[in-house]
């Protein structure tokens, strides 16, 4: 740390990749390919593709209801409020969503937006204010 | 009231529990707020093509904008003159589908 040279992000002239997909994923927007949702004006990759999984948020929680729909919520991989699931479309999933209609949000998504725990994890970090270029250590003698 | 269980009065220390007999303009709209996001929900399955049995039944309930009023805020009861009781007295009613009535009440 007391080697590192750090600059302004505006300054940098090779930000880190993980920068970049910060900054592509702002730019792309939150913009999701819901069948409910208005088009929008430019058609983007992400809704030529066809929606093959569900994106299930859990929004209210089975607090004192009865276990078959807290085993539901469990089933669906769902265990705390506002915890996000992606499952492809199949008969028994959707099942066991309306089984849990009241309790969670669904959308449907492609397969490219698809995300595991430590992928969302990564998205939601707010990137750093900098990008270190070089260290002390790496000096040209 | 007279009795040997007199409910004791809150100046004297009791405790008191008042539940208003109808819902307020703000406990509807978030009542229908709600059955919109269920209907989006099911709507999303229907969307996605998948077929099973309980999107069948799903499907056969009313959605928001087609309920009456007497749906959306009150719910059958046997006990009750006229039938029909608050639907917040239901427990958990924020959670649970309570859309159909027996025909007629």
């Amino acid at each position: 740390m007391w080697s590192t040279r750090t600059i302004p992000l505006s300054l940098s002239f090779r930000p880190c990749t993980r920068l970049l997909q910060h900054a592509e994923h702002r730019a792309r927007g939150f913009a999701t390919a819901t069948t409910s949702s208005a088009s929008s004006p430019s058609p983007s990759p992400s809704e030529l593709e066809p929606n093959t999984h569900y994106r299930i948020t859990l929004r209210r929680s089975a607090i004192s209801l009865p276990v078959r729909y807290k085993g539901t919520l469990v089933a669906l991989g769902l265990h705390r409020r506002m915890q996000t699931v992606y499952h492809r479309h199949t008969p028994d999933i959707a099942g066991k969503i309306l089984r849990v209609k009241e309790l969670v949000q669904v959308e449907n998504v492609p397969a490219s937006a698809v995300r595991n725990k430590t992928e969302q994890r990564r998205e939601r970090k707010a990137p750093r204010g900098y990008a270190v270029v070089g260290s002390g250590l790496e000096l040209d003698l | 009231m007279l009795g040997a269980f007199r409910q004791t009065q809150v100046s004297l220390g009791g405790l008191l529990w008042k539940t208003p007999w109808k819902l307020s303009p703000t406990r509807k709209a978030n009542a229908r707020k709600r059955l919109k996001r269920v209907d989006s929900v099911i709507e999303a399955v229907r969307a996605s093509g998948v077929e099973c049995a309980s999107l069948v039944k799903a499907l056969e309930l009313p959605k928001e904008h087609e309920m009456p009023a007497r749906d959306k805020y009150t719910v059958f009861t046997r006990h009750a003159r006229g039938y029909r009781k608050g639907i917040h007295k239901v427990p958990k009613w924020t959670r649970l589908t309570l859309r159909t009535n027996p025909t007629g009440f």
